[in-house]
């Protein structure tokens, strides 16, 4: 798996916050304006324009990509499950982002 | 330049007697001077010349003369013409080590033996310019221009780079014109034909076919202003207010006289048609649905665009029947190009799929149709062989004044991409620190430039860009502070064939370091927009000659490396590199897989980008085309994409026939010439250049690839 992510993206923040990405194996690109290879991958997913509207953006084993940020969530979460690992607390509102910063 | 005295007789005198020679001469010789006149000699236009010109000294300026009026006294001729004076001069200035002078005194013009050779042969730069003395005229003024703008425009560090063939500079014997134009008609629908230095005024058009007429001059007009693409955006939405008053004869007459009017235009500029395109929309786009609609007489007819959408599409519908017919000869229509924009909003118009079969009937037939896909809230005006300008929040904005939306790119510039290969040997670090100093410099000749033209701007209506100065809207018709400057690329492909060991299409990770380069390129264009508050946008570069260039020169400076990678026929000279990021023209690959590919790149070069299908003999069926280019537009990231087929044109019997034969199948003559698409646009092979010719043995048709072909 692949989260692509960006330095001043909220929301990707919380799932780097929430989630041991490094145990779940899941590899974090970050969209940060300096990063060819990172921008590449995203390329080479087809995702580009995807991620100039949102992101995160989670690209599963099967090289299919989810953009919504509860399915990434569902997604992380049944990784850790099935790892065994721990399952993390996801309670409250699911956070928004109105900055725009969220996005490529 | 300083203010400079003049030389006082006594001072005159002074370094005459210096030299052993008297104050003046007696010299019985004629001058043939620049202002087709003869005169008698007078060493010191030499010194005024240089005085005026350079910033050498007036001791210095008259030594100078006094040598060159010995020379030539010595030499016992009768008459001199000004342009040998001056090269006398100029070697008098290197001998001297003022190369700074003699490079400000440098006389721009061609050799006797260019001339003639130019009057007769036909110059294949670009296959658009036939042959004939309107076109000797603008290459001749494009060679003085492009010489001008490498010695005054350009820094040296800029040209060389151009000359040697690190960059190319578009356009340079246009130097004095931005790139090209996308505009609405509701300009002149509004406004009229109302041009600084006209003859005549004509008030906003009444009539569908008055309109037609302001549309060809404006275009004419425009076409004197701007080097290369004049694009036109929803021109059968903008024409629809007019179109109530006719019937569907009446709408595929003026549709007929649109198409002919734009591909009969080779009047024009150096007798090259103008690269003219049609934006086209079966829906209405959401940005025109509230906006008030521009009718008869340039008043508002109390309608919005959304009400005319029917109209809107009689014309559409129209415009492709016209093209489908082809010209009297059956021949497919180099100009206008049509593209039709494929959005959400298309699928959810009614009569969409009978609208994209007809056009899908037309790009197999004659390839005329440009597939332009809008994803999403995507909107964007295209034009030449792929440039495209993606609409932002401020051009919504304009779109509720349609007049506004005047788009320009002032320049391209293209960076030759295996050539840094060559240089970096094998190093990654090496290979993207030359790209980024390429792009950087790529950024300098685009500051250069603008300046030179802000400068010509700056002169208003009385200056050389008086239509791009005028101001009928309050502001002028080149909005500068728009304009986008484009970075290019040639030859992505042999780049990664050097660096990387293979093709683009030979494997994932060929590809993916591929993409490598270009987002790096993105990203750098991006950090230099930032910097310069420069609009600075990825293109993939036409580079209908500049492929062909890089490849010349490379080949002729890296020969040891280049001649593995260069594409084409060495033997016979018809080289060239893969166009920018396309795969290999010769690469055997089902349709579907190239458009996906390929389209992998189209998000990270934001002006523009297209993968063409080659079809050969190929007829493949509407339905099946159709079903193809919903496929593109629902799963692969593509923006624009073009069906080629090729047909003979017998120039005894006048008929055409499909596919690029040897001899007419009707008559059974030799004497024919081929018509395919060329980089973005449909022209005579017989007018293309060596690079070309050699990319055209290799293109992989796609025959029978498309399910129910015919």
């Amino acid at each position: 798996m692949t989260l692509f992510t960006k330095n001043d993206c909220r929301l990707c923040d919380q799932l780097k916050k929430k989630f041991d990405l490094d145990s779940l194996q899941v590899k974090v690109e970050v969209l940060d304006g300096n990063d060819a290879g990172a921008l590449a991958h995203l390329a080479w997913h087809g995702l580009v324009e995807t991620a100039r509207k949102s992101l995160p953006l989670l690209v599963l084993d099967d090289s299919t990509s989810v953009a919504d940020f509860s399915q990434i969530k569902q997604q992380l979460l049944d990784r850790a499950e099935s790892r065994g690992g721990f399952r993390p607390q996801m309670t409250g509102p699911e956070p928004r982002c109105d900055s725009g910063s969220c996005a490529l | 330049m300083g203010v400079v005295m003049p030389l006082t007789s006594e001072k005159r005198k002074k370094i005459a007697a210096s030299l052993g020679r008297g104050d003046s001469t007696d010299l019985a010789l004629f001058v043939r001077t620049s202002q087709d006149d003869i005169t008698g000699w007078d060493r010191n236009r030499i010194v005024d010349a240089l005085l005026r010109e350079t910033f050498i000294d007036p001791d210095t300026a008259e030594r100078i003369s006094l040598e060159i009026e010995e020379t030539i006294s010595s030499g016992k001729v009768k008459t001199v013409t000004g342009p040998l004076i001056r090269e006398m001069v100029n070697a008098k200035l290197l001998e001297m080590g003022l190369e700074e002078a003699r490079r400000m005194h440098t006389r721009l013009g061609v050799p006797l033996y260019d001339v003639d050779q130019l009057l007769v042969q036909h110059n294949k730069e670009n296959a658009n310019v036939p042959h004939g003395p309107e076109a000797t005229n603008l290459t001749l003024a494009e060679g003085i221009k492009k010489e001008y703008a490498l010695l005054h425009v350009f820094s040296p560090e800029v040209a060389d780079a151009h000359l040697s063939g690190d960059i190319h500079l578009h356009d340079l014997g246009f130097i004095d014109r931005p790139y090209c134009s996308g505009q609405s008609l509701e300009y002149i629908k509004k406004y009229g034909l109302n041009l600084p230095h006209a003859l005549s005024m004509a008030a906003p058009a009444k009539h569908a076919e008055v309109l037609l007429a302001h549309m060809i001059k404006f275009a004419a007009a425009l076409q004197s202003h701007f080097a290369g693409a004049i694009g036109w955006d929803a021109v059968n939405l903008f024409y629809a207010p007019y179109l109530e008053e006719l019937d569907d004869r009446g709408v595929k007459q003026l549709a007929q006289m649109l198409i002919f009017e734009f591909s009969q235009q080779a009047v024009a500029r150096g007798g090259q048609a103008i690269f003219s395109d049609i934006n086209i929309y079966w829906e209405v786009p959401k940005h025109f649905e509230d906006v008030p609609a521009i009718g008869p007489g340039g008043k508002y007819t109390g309608r919005t665009y959304a009400e005319y959408e029917k109209q809107a599409q009689r014309f559409a519908w129209a415009l492709f029947e016209v093209y489908k017919e082809g010209d009297a000869a059956g021949r497919p229509f180099f100009f206008p190009k049509p593209l039709v924009h494929i959005t959400e909003k298309f699928f959810q118009t009614e009569g969409h799929m009978d609208f994209l079969e007809h056009i899908c009937e037309v790009a197999a037939e004659k390839g005329n149709t440009y597939f332009v896909f809008d994803r999403g809230e995507t909107a964007k005006i295209s034009e030449c062989c792929r440039l495209s300008f993606k609409l932002e929040a401020r051009d919504f904005e304009d779109a509720k004044e349609p007049w506004k939306m005047r788009y320009s790119a002032l320049q391209n510039v293209t960076i030759n991409l295996p050539r840094m290969a060559y240089q970096a040997d094998g190093d990654d670090t090496k290979l993207f620190s030359l790209l980024t100093k390429k792009i950087e410099l790529a950024v300098k000749a685009h500051e250069e430039k603008k300046k030179f033209i802000e400068r010509l701007m700056s002169l208003g209506e009385g200056g050389p860009l008086s239509m791009l100065a005028m101001k009928l809207d309050g502001q002028t018709y080149l909005r500068l502070h728009r304009c986008s400057y484009l970075v290019g690329m040639v030859g992505l492909n042999e780049l990664v064939k050097v660096h990387f060991g293979q093709e683009l299409h030979d494997s994932d990770e060929a590809m993916k370091f591929g993409l490598k380069i270009i987002a790096h390129m993105n990203i750098v264009c991006n950090k230099l927009s930032e910097a310069t508050g420069m609009k600075l946008v990825l293109e993939q570069t036409p580079a209908e000659s500049t492929a062909y260039r890089f490849a010349k020169l490379d080949l002729a400076h890296y020969g040891e490396h280049a001649q593995e990678v260069v594409q084409g026929d060495g033997e016979r000279g018809q080289i060239y590199y893969t166009n920018s990021t396309l795969y290999h023209v010769g690469a055997h690959m089902n349709p579907i897989q190239r458009v996906e590919r390929e389209g992998l790149f189209h998000p990270l070069i934001e002006a523009g980008s297209i993968t063409h299908v080659w079809l050969g003999e190929a007829r493949p069926d509407k339905k099946a085309l159709a079903n193809f280019i919903i496929n593109v537009f629902r799963h692969t990231q593509n923006d624009q994409i073009a069906f080629s087929p090729e047909f003979t044109s017998c120039l005894d019997c006048g008929k055409t026939s499909r596919g690029l034969q040897e001899t007419c199948p009707y008559c059974q003559s030799g004497h024919v010439d081929g018509i395919t698409r060329i980089t973005g646009y449909f022209t005579k092979v017989s007018s293309w250049n060596k690079g070309k010719i050699g990319e055209l043995h290799e293109r992989y048709r796609n025959d029978n690839q498309f399910a129910g072909a015919r």
